[in-house]
């Protein structure tokens, strides 16, 4: 048989690193017989990468500083080139996450998947869905609409009511008394770096512990295997 | 795509340019405007700063005004009686509709909710908050400067 070009550069990888082992490895792995419902880590997974991406390109055009920061963000919209779109996936994207998020965690803890040996991986993905949160939260600031400033100073107030270190810690997070530049530049900061490599760091973790432990069997599974046996 | 001999379409090189032609739509779908966004912004004359402008003096009569487009913003040019010229910003502070001249009262009228302004731009009645910008103009002999 004569092998087309794309063949050929397969074989020169697989002749070489073997991956055709690997990905028949990985790929053709015999997993438990899950539902539908399982599908919400990866969803999760699947809106991070939209995240990435569509974060990226704002950043080309957004501008941190409180003067700039709203009018950047209304140029992207009326007059970058599907500006609209990338936005519009990236605000969008960031609900939907979490909304996967929570749901995978519901399915996780409604079937018993944390138990051992994979209670790592749940505190592991608290972390995650910690991390997501204040994600959330700083890139909500961003744009310096109203809606931002407001739901950033009452965010910071929340902290605020803790008592004794209540008032300390919010002045830490708010970089001042109040809701400034100073907040803007370290919330984008937070935003596009500390956050999304403590996240991505965590996250390979968590991945790395699904495929060394392997995906939990559904307990209606289970029983049915121990009534067979 | 292959054919046999009466022209019929074989299953699997119809299945074969089905699944082309889907990814193709998807990775076009995904990289056009990923492309689109990447790629330079075209603007129109002077709506990323310095622009001269200038029109002859005869284009607006005394006791006319000539809407015109400077830096990318609508911009009205007024020359009231005694040589004077006046150029404003014309969109209206209220909700940016343009503002229209009128002869016979000498004043700037906003035909969306009826904000007046005098033709120094400051309001005279209407919802409008703040007065029109005004713009930088000088008379250079028939020529009328904007800068």
């Amino acid at each position: 048989m004569k092998k087309n070009i794309l063949q050929k550069i397969w074989g020169f990888f697989d002749e070489r690193y073997g991956v055709g082992e690997l990905f028949e490895k990985e790929m053709c792995k015999k997993i438990p017989n899950v539902d539908w419902t399982y599908c919400f880590g990866g969803a999760t997974l699947f809106f991070f990468q939209v995240q990435v991406i569509t974060g990226i390109l704002l950043l080309i055009y957004y501008r941190p500083t409180i003067d700039e920061a709203y009018n950047s963000v209304i140029n992207i919209i009326n007059n970058v080139p599907f500006g609209w779109l990338v936005r519009g996936f990236h605000s969008w994207g960031s609900n939907l996450m979490i909304i996967t998020l929570l749901l995978h965690m519901t399915r996780v803890f409604c079937q018993a998947s944390y138990k051992n040996p994979r209670e790592m991986n749940w505190v592991i993905g608290v972390g995650l869905f910690s991390l997501t949160l204040v994600f959330s939260f700083t890139g909500y600031l961003l744009p310096w609409t109203q809606l931002s400033y407001w739901a950033t100073v009452v965010g910071t107030e929340i902290p605020g009511s803790i008592p004794v270190i209540g008032p300390y810690l919010k002045e830490f997070i708010r970089g001042g008394e109040s809701i400034t530049q100073y907040t803007l530049s370290r919330f984008f900061a937070l935003h596009v770096i500390v956050i999304p490599a403590m996240l991505a760091g965590l996250l390979g973790l968590h991945l790395l512990i699904v495929k060394t432990v392997g995906i939990s069997e559904p307990v209606a599974e289970m029983k049915k295997r121990e009534k067979r046996s | 795509m292959e054919t046999v001999d009466n022209k019929q379409v074989e299953r699997r090189a119809f299945l074969d340019f089905s699944v082309v032609a889907l990814l193709a739509t998807f990775f076009g779908g995904v990289f056009y405007p990923i492309f689109r966004f990447l790629s330079p912004i075209k603007t129109r004359p002077g709506s990323m700063g310095e622009e001269k402008f200038s029109i002859p003096l005869a284009d607006v009569p005394e006791g006319s005004a000539k809407l015109v487009r400077y830096k990318d913003l609508p911009t009205i040019i007024i020359h009231t009686e005694g040589l004077e010229v006046v150029a404003l910003n014309a969109a209206c502070t209220h909700l940016g509709c343009i503002v229209k001249w009128d002869d016979e009262t000498g004043r700037l009228l906003c035909p969306c909710h009826g904000a007046v302004f005098d033709k120094f731009g400051q309001v005279k009645d209407g919802p409008a908050p703040k007065p029109l910008p005004p713009i930088d103009v000088k008379v250079e002999g028939n020529m009328i400067w904007l800068a």
